[in-house]
Order: structure tokens, then sequence, then C-alpha cells
């Protein structure tokens, strides 16, 4: 359980010269082991991503002849007020979503990391809605929160709570929130488990020795639980993080980026840009630009815990 | 101490409540969709108030769903093709590369590694239309299998760090062993190594199926022939309504049917799944 | 880049040689929504012909898309069902075969419907050519005029009316609504609000599609008019975030006026039998009447191998016996000439979807995906905030700057 996770250099201990050659080739072989995935990933991601980076300095309408306009498409993007917005709105839902998937899943993961009756049932249900596909939660929660015909507007007025049936989508006060209850729904468990895992990790006698010593559980949590559980915590908000950051089917499927483009994420505009106006060349640019905007969040993370790491 | 041991056992009971509460919370979406997609037609454009048919069982939701294209069976078909042969070549190529990259030191390594790990953070959507031009050369667009491809790419960053980690925990004195009896390469692999990284496997499959069987925007793009569609893009005919209005039956029925599926496999698989979910998590 | 392009054509001269020498089922896309028309026609054709026809239908919000990413790919198909306005966009692109000398032969070409003609042609040559023709008119629900102590067999001709026969139905209580409209659908008000815009002289569009005109006093009244009825309380909650999928809620008995296309006339014939309904010409403020003429022009892709093949199945579409199949489909008949007479049998209330081609408008515009479908563009974003946001005046004006914007950056 203690081996590394980023790749470090082989412990090489020194070898005779003949060990060293069979040596060699031997590793050639793991070259042979990792051929069709480098395959798969050359053809299907790297040759794309050239693509993309190349297309990203043209206009390149979908139909018709693609002009080379050096990096027209980046000066444009700077003055998009269209792009502008929908990464304010992909940073403001992704720090709303991982701070409400947290708020629910660090609870949960306690409450399901100590032995309980029916403790293996509350996990299996709280991870079920995980999985559920994107799309098809989705769906579902669509027709729940559609005015007529779903679940909550007719029992809110049923219970009196609104005079009316309200429409929760139309209006971005009430969509916002109750889209990010169906992502909590929908991820919570997944994050819950990773929490968990991490929660599990923390040597017993560590806490009972805090015990001992009179701290309080506010103060166990805070001392002990949160820094031991450090590089759990990493992995769980990276995932949250690059997740929410590429969020596009709930905000499709749902509301369409409405109420009035208030709720278009960035991955949204992409796809506007290149599928609906057709915009390949700016598509793309907008896309290098995402992408450059995940790989500072994701390096910042792995930097920050990896310091932490060699500093303990 | 009788006192004590009172109130720890309150505590206790009150905490199982709260917890059941919180579970029905996260069971209700589930089970109201189940249980809606029995209504009869009359019924489903009705609030699920309550979500039980109240005027008897009835498949109209699913049988209203079969008349969308090619019928609920055909797309169920595709689906199931997709995401069972995704399954299979990603746990096969991830397997291979799992081991690669934790039992050989090549060259690049680590910028082969790296390179797969950064798969995870690009949103494919950004990549569609040269994946889509991509496909078309290679004479697979529009085909299950350039589907299938896509998936298994989309799959393996997250598949071949899964393997990497059951690999590098299993103790290479295992493997001298069994190279000093004479046992090696692809051999070694399947008949030694294999059976000790079957969580792994177990949750590289089961994540395969859970993504491809739930993927929607690649195979609206990459497919055209309604034969092919799967069940998500059947699903956007449904939820777009036919006849200007939406059959919330039928949005059920298909909720219900492409959850189901899901919901089995996880619920068979799930010791394994978790297992191997946490192995990866921990290191 | 050179290569790239080379590549491209590569693989579109590859995906054509894999196809049949000897096509004899010819593939037409079609958008969903549009009921059994062409299949129906499509069917009927291969029966009594060599030739086959086979439709495939593709989900309406993605259409465009997929069409042209297809072309893009060198892979779409030979012959397309696509929705009129979206001609100019697919001709000036130079995807499109030229039709001119086969259209112009046709000895009813003076006949065929002037709108899908008029957005067809693009630079003076034929492009598209009339397939399904549809118009917006305006349906009332009988019962529920007659309950709330209205004529049941008179629709409104003015906007008063209109309004005040709403309030009268949505004072019969309940679930029960005067007006519907789906408030979050672009496509949507173009084919139902902007008749009332035309009807009272205004215009969205002009020059071809290269100058907005959105910030007019005709639009900003059709805007006060809806408002009127939505802070009235006669429209349901559910019509802000509506995208089209639910057009057509009269169906449920509950709304007392909706605008509709005429192609769901026999939709709610057949389908909702228990519903009474009547339809009538959309009127303007004080009188007049539009409609938008809509449908499908049949396309012919850059290139397709089986142009004759698209050309014989169209002779047929055409032939009385063809008119008359669409007719009994749904479709509103494609040649004036003898528009009498395939109606002949017909419900009533098609003569008033007939009637309408003479009032209707089609607006023209190569971007009409771009700045009025799209439920993320100028004109479905600048409807919704205009009619349910705080500041109409202001959102029609930025509406006004954000379409020519759109339209000025594609040039």
């Amino acid at each position: 359980m203690s081996a590394t996770s980023l790749p470090t250099a082989a412990t090489a201990a020194a070898a005779k010269p003949k060990d060293r050659r069979r040596r060699k080739r031997r590793d050639l072989v793991g070259l042979l082991y990792v051929l069709p995935a480098m395959a798969l990933v050359v053809v299907f991601f790297v040759v794309p991503i050239g693509m993309t980076a190349w297309m990203s300095l043209h206009n390149w309408p979908l139909l018709g002849v693609p002009r080379f306009i050096g990096l027209g498409n980046y000066v444009r993007m700077w003055s998009d007020a269209g792009f502008w917005s929908s990464l304010r709105f992909t940073l403001l839902y992704t720090a709303v979503a991982t701070v409400a998937i947290f708020a629910v899943a660090f609870p949960l993961a306690l409450f399901v990391e100590r032995p309980r009756p029916l403790g293996a049932l509350f996990r299996t249900v709280f991870f079920l809605p995980v999985v559920v596909g994107f799309a098809t939660a989705s769906l579902l929660w669509v027709w729940l929160l559609n005015t007529d015909s779903g679940l909550f507007a007719p029992a809110f007025q049923a219970l009196g709570f609104t005079p009316q049936r309200v429409n929760i989508l139309g209006d971005f006060g009430t969509a916002f929130p109750a889209i990010v209850a169906m992502v909590v729904w929908k991820v919570a468990g997944f994050t819950m488990i990773l929490l968990m895992t991490g929660l599990q990790g923390i040597p017993g006698d560590v806490v009972e020795a805090a015990r001992i010593d009179h701290a309080g559980p506010l103060q166990r949590f805070r001392f002990i639980t949160l820094p031991l559980m450090r590089r759990t915590l990493g992995l769980a908000l990276i995932l949250c993080v690059t997740g929410s950051m590429l969020a596009f089917d709930q905000f499709y499927i749902m509301v369409a980026g409405g109420p009035r483009n208030q709720t278009v994420t960035a991955v949204y505009t992409i796809f506007n840009q290149s599928f609906v106006s057709f915009r390949l060349g700016y598509g793309s640019a907008l896309s290098i630009a995402l992408l450059a905007i995940l790989l500072v969040l994701s390096v910042g993370q792995l930097w920050l815990l990896r310091d932490r790491e060699d500093a303990r | 101490m009788r006192a004590t041991r009172g109130r720890a056992r309150l505590t206790a009971a009150l905490s199982t409540l709260v917890g059941l509460v919180v579970a029905a919370a996260f069971l209700a979406p589930i089970a109201w969709t189940v249980l809606s997609s029995f209504r009869p037609a009359a019924e489903a454009a009705q609030p699920p108030l309550p979500p039980w048919p109240t005027r008897g069982f009835s498949l109209d939701a699913y049988r209203t769903l079969d008349g969308f294209s090619g019928g609920l069976w055909l797309h169920a078909a595709d689906s199931g093709l997709v995401a069972g042969s995704t399954v299979v070549l990603s746990v096969v190529v991830s397997l291979f590369a799992g081991y690669g990259f934790s039992r050989y030191r090549f060259p690049l390594r680590n910028t082969c590694f790296v390179l797969v790990m950064t798969t995870m953070m690009v949103p494919f959507q950004s990549i569609l239309v040269p994946l889509f031009i991509l496909l078309t050369r290679m004479h697979l667009q529009n085909t299950l299998t350039g589907l299938t491809l896509v998936y298994v790419t989309l799959q393996l960053p997250f598949s071949i760090f899964m393997m990497r980690n059951a690999f590098d925990a299993v103790p290479r004195e295992i493997e001298e062993a069994a190279r000093i009896d004479g046992v090696r390469d692809l051999r070694l692999l399947v008949r030694v190594l294999l059976p000790l990284v079957m969580p792994g496997v177990a949750t590289v499959a089961i994540f395969a199926f859970l993504n491809s069987w739930n993927e929607f925007l690649a195979a609206l793009v990459f497919l055209s022939d309604e034969s092919k569609f799967t069940l998500p893009v059947l699903m956007t005919a449904v939820r777009a309504g036919r006849f200007g209005s939406i059959d919330w039956g039928a949005v059920q029925a298909g909720v219900t049917v492409m959850m189901v599926p899901c919901l089995v496999v996880f619920l068979a698989l799930q010791r394994f799944y978790i297992r191997g979910l946490t192995a990866g998590a921990v290191k | 880049m050179r290569a790239f392009e080379t590549l491209l054509a590569a693989a579109t001269a590859l995906t054509a040689l894999a196809m049949p020498a000897a096509a004899q089922t010819l593939t037409i896309w079609s958008r969903s929504g549009q009921g059994d028309t062409l299949e129906a026609v499509a069917k009927a054709y291969g029966e009594s012909h060599a030739d086959k026809v086979a439709v495939v239908t593709l989900p309406v919000d993605e259409f465009v898309q997929k069409y042209a990413t297809a072309i893009a790919a060198g892979n779409a198909p030979d012959a397309v069902a696509l929705d009129l306005i979206h001609t100019p966009t697919f001709a000036q692109a130079g995807q499109l075969e030229d039709l001119t000398a086969w259209a112009k032969g046709l000895p009813y070409f003076g006949a065929l419907s002037p709108a899908h003609l008029s957005v067809g042609t693009y630079q003076g040559k034929v492009y598209g050519l009339p397939l399904t023709t549809e118009t917006s008119v305006l349906a009332w629900n009988k019962d529920l005029f007659r309950k709330a102590g209205l004529d049941a067999d008179k629709g409104p001709t003015t906007w008063a009316e209109w309004k005040a026969d709403a309030a009268r139905v949505t004072a019969l209580g309940g679930d029960t609504h005067g007006f519907y409209f789906s408030g979050a659908c672009g496509g949507c008000y173009i084919f139902t609000f902007t008749p009332l815009v035309w009807a009272s002289g205004g215009q969205i569009l002009v020059d071809d599609g290269a100058k907005a005109t959105l910030d007019t006093p005709a639009l900003k009244d059709g805007v006060d008019f809806y408002r009127s009825l939505v802070a009235g309380g006669m429209v349901p909650a559910s019509s802000r975030t509506d995208t089209g999928s639910d057009f057509l809620s009269i169906v449920d008995g509950k709304i007392g006026l909706q605008s509709i296309g005429a192609s769901q006339i026999g939709v709610l014939t057949i389908k909702y039998p228990d519903l009474h309904f009547g339809v009538t010409l959309i009127p303007g403020r004080d009188g007049g009447t539009s409609s938008f003429v809509g449908g499908n022009n049949i396309v012919v892709t850059k290139g397709a191998k089986s142009v004759k093949a698209v050309e014989a199945f169209m002779e047929y579409v055409y032939s009385p016996e063809g008119q008359r199949l669409m007719v009994r489909h749904g479709s509103l008949p494609a040649r004036s000439d003898i528009a009498a007479d395939v109606m002949k049998g017909q419900d009533p209330r098609y003569d008033v979807a007939v009637a309408a081609i003479a009032v209707g408008r089609t607006p023209y515009s190569p971007l009409f995906n771009d700045i009025i479908n799209s439920p993320n563009g100028p004109w479905a974003q600048m409807m919704n905030a205009a009619i349910f946001g705080a500041d109409p005046a202001s959102a029609i004006r930025d509406g006004q700057t954000r379409m020519q914007d759109v339209i000025d950056a594609a040039k």
C-alpha cells in the first residue's frame, strides 16, 4: 500500500554489465506491452489535439476553405464577453459544486467509515447514484423539476409552500441550486468512498493517543484527521475540480444553458462555437485556452500536494 | 456505567435513523422514476404523487418508448454491444499497459505515462471535430467499432492508472519465483499475475461498462444511422418531444432502462469495485 | 494545411468509391418532429418504382450540425430534406448541387411555393426546391371557448380580442390557461411570434439577412403584447423554460389559444380526437394577418452520385398522386396550380393554412442556425429576456447589438 503513485526513478541497484544488457532488452519488451495503449492515445488523442492546435490558428468554417490567421482567434477571445462570462460561471459552478459535494461527502464518509448496523447498506445506497450516467441523471431530474409533470413544483404547491406551481428551472436563483443538488446527489457517493479510504488509512493508535491527551472531536479532526488525509483530500479535490470545470451534460440537457445563457459553461461555449456557429478555428482556440487553464489548475494542485509530502 | 451504555445505544439508534433518512433521500429519485414508469399512459403527464400506479400497473411507457426510432431492443443491443466491446478492449489494453508501466523501465516510460494521464484533463468535446475527421478517414465513422475505439481511449488513463497500481501492489518475489519455475512473458502475466490483479480488472471493467453505456455526446456526433443509435441518443429524440410534446412516461421508461443495467452490474460486483477503487485512491 | 486538404479530398473520394455503383436505394435525411409525410411518400414511391427511398430521421436540434459535419467529413447523404431556412447557409458555403437546369425545365416550376424558392435560390441559381410545406396559424380550443362563454367558432382577429379571449379562458380557473408559447425556443418564436411583427408591418432581418432590425416599434409592440399575457397569468409557468419540446401544449386540453403549425393539424385530429379546435390566421395588432411559411426544401449534396434518382423521386412528389399523398400525411401542397384539386376532401381547417401561404413570409439569412435557432443565440435570448425579464427595452437593444455582431463577425 505504500508504493508511490507518481513515476519516480527506478531504484536501480548497481548491476553487472551483462545483466544490464539483458535488462535493457527485457525493458524493451515493456514497450511492446504499452504499445496498444500508446497507439490508441496517439491516434485518438495526440493527433486530434495537434489538429486542434493547428486549427486554432485558422479561420476554419466547417464548410468552406480554412484561412490561416495566426493568433487572430486568441486576440478575438480577449474581447469575447460570451467566453469570459461562461468562464466566470464555470469557476463559480466549480467552487459551489466542490464545496457542496465535500460538505455532503465528508459527513457521509465519517458516517460509513465506522462499523455500524446496516453500514454496508448505507455505503451501497449512498454510492448508487454514482453509477447512473450524467445524461441519465439529467433526464431524470429534468423530469422531477418539470413544472407540471414533475415532482417538486406540484409537491410544493400541494404542501402550500407556493401559491402556484413554480418553474424551478425558470430562474437562475432556483435553477442553479437545483442543478447543484442534482450533481451532489450524483457525485457525493464517489467522493465519500475516496474520503472513507483516507479515513481508514489513519492509524487507530494515533487517534487513541489524542483522545487520551483530551483532544476534543473537533481538535482531533482538525489536527489529526485532516493532515493525515492530505493525499486523499488532494485526489478527491482534483477529480472534483476537473470534473466540474468540464461540466456540460447537465446544463445542456436540463436547461440548455438557460435561463438566458446564465448557465453556459466553458465547454458549452466551445460546443456552441464549433457545432452551432461552425467556427471550428475559434472553437479550437477556446479549447486550447481551457486546456491551459485546466493544466495550470491540476499541476498547481499536484505540486502543492507533492511539496507537503516531501516536507513531512 | 449502565447509563453510559444506554446513552451509547440511544446515540447508535439515532444515528442509524438519520442514516436511514439520508439513504431514503438518495434512493428516492431512482425509486420514483422506476415506479412512475409503470403508470398507464393517461397518467404519464401527471405529477408523480404518489409515484406508483394508482390505476393499475401498465407497460404503456415502455411501449411508447419502443415506438421511437428502431425500437427499444435494437438500441439496447447497440448500447450493449458498444459497452461490451469497450469493456473487453479496455481490460486487455490496460492490463498490458499497466503491467508494462509497473514492471519495465523502458525509455520514455515517464513521458508515456504522463501523456496517458493528461488525457484525463482534456475535454474530449474539444477534440470532437478532429476525431470525427480522423474516424472518417479510417472508415470508422458511423460505425460502432469507431465509437468503441474512442470510448476505450477515453477509458485508458483511469484504467492504466488502476492497473499499474494493481501491479505495483503485487510483490516482485512472486514473479521472480515464477520465472525461476520457467514461466515467462505472456504466460506469466495471464497465469500468475492476472488472478492477483483481478480486483483491478473488475474495477476497470465496471468503469468501462458504466462510462460507455452512459456516454451520449460522442455517440450523438459519430453515429448517423438510426439503426446504430445507442440508448442515450434514442433518449434525445424522446427528450426533444414528438408531435410537439414530451412523453414523460417514455422518459421515465428510458431512464429506467438506462439505469437498471448499471445498478445491477454495480450491485453484483460492488465488492471488487469499491475495493479496486479504494486501492487506487490510497496510493 | 495543403496536405490536410489533400487527405480530406482523398477521404471524400474513397468514401464515394465505397458506395455501390448502381445505387438503387436513395437515402434522404430528415429532421425529427416532421410527422410521417416523407416516409409515406418514400414508401409509395418504392412500391411503384425500381428505386427505393430510405428516410433517415435525425434529432431536430442536432440536424444542421450533423449534416454539416457529414459534409466536412465527406460522407453526407445524397439528398436531404433540409429545413428551408437553412438552404442559404449551405448554398452560400458551396455545398449544394445546382439544380437550376432541371428545376426550370419542370412545366410547373412557376407554380412551386415561392417561399421555398426564395430561400432555395442563391445568386440566381436554384439549390433547393419545396418538399414539404408548412405555415403557422393560431389555434383555439373550442370547448374551452364555449365554457368561457365565447363564440366557439370565431378566433381573434386583433391582439385586443386575442387577449380578451385568453383572459376569459384563464378565468375558468384550475390549471386552465388562456395562451401558451415555448418561451425558450428561438425556432418557435420565429415561427409563431414574427408573424405578429410582420402583420403589423415590421421586419426582423433585411438586405438578405445582412442587417438585423430588431429594435423597432413593431417588435416592441409584439413583445409588450406577450408580456401582458404573461403578466396577466394567462400563460403557464412552464412556458419560460420550454425549448420547444412542449410546442403543442394545447393537446392537454387546458390551453385556450396557441400558435401551431399546419402540419400539426393532422397530428391533433388523429392523435387527439377529443380536442375540438379551430384555426385562424395569426393577426396583427389592429388586424392584418401573417404567417411563417416553413417546411423542408429538398437539396442535393455537392458531388452526389445519384442526382438523377433524386430528380426522379421529386418528379413523383410533384405529381398529382404524390401531392395528394403528401397532403393526406400533413403537408400542404407544394404546387399552387393543383392545390385546390389535391386539397379536395381535406379537413376545412387546412384551407386557413393554405391561405396563410399567400400572406406568409420566410426570413432569409445564411446564419439562421446561429442567430435564430440556437437556444443560446441572440434571438432566443432576446425574446426570453424581453418577455420574461424586467427590462424589455434594454433586452431588445442588447439583442439588436448582439445579432448584428454575429452577422458582422461572419463577413
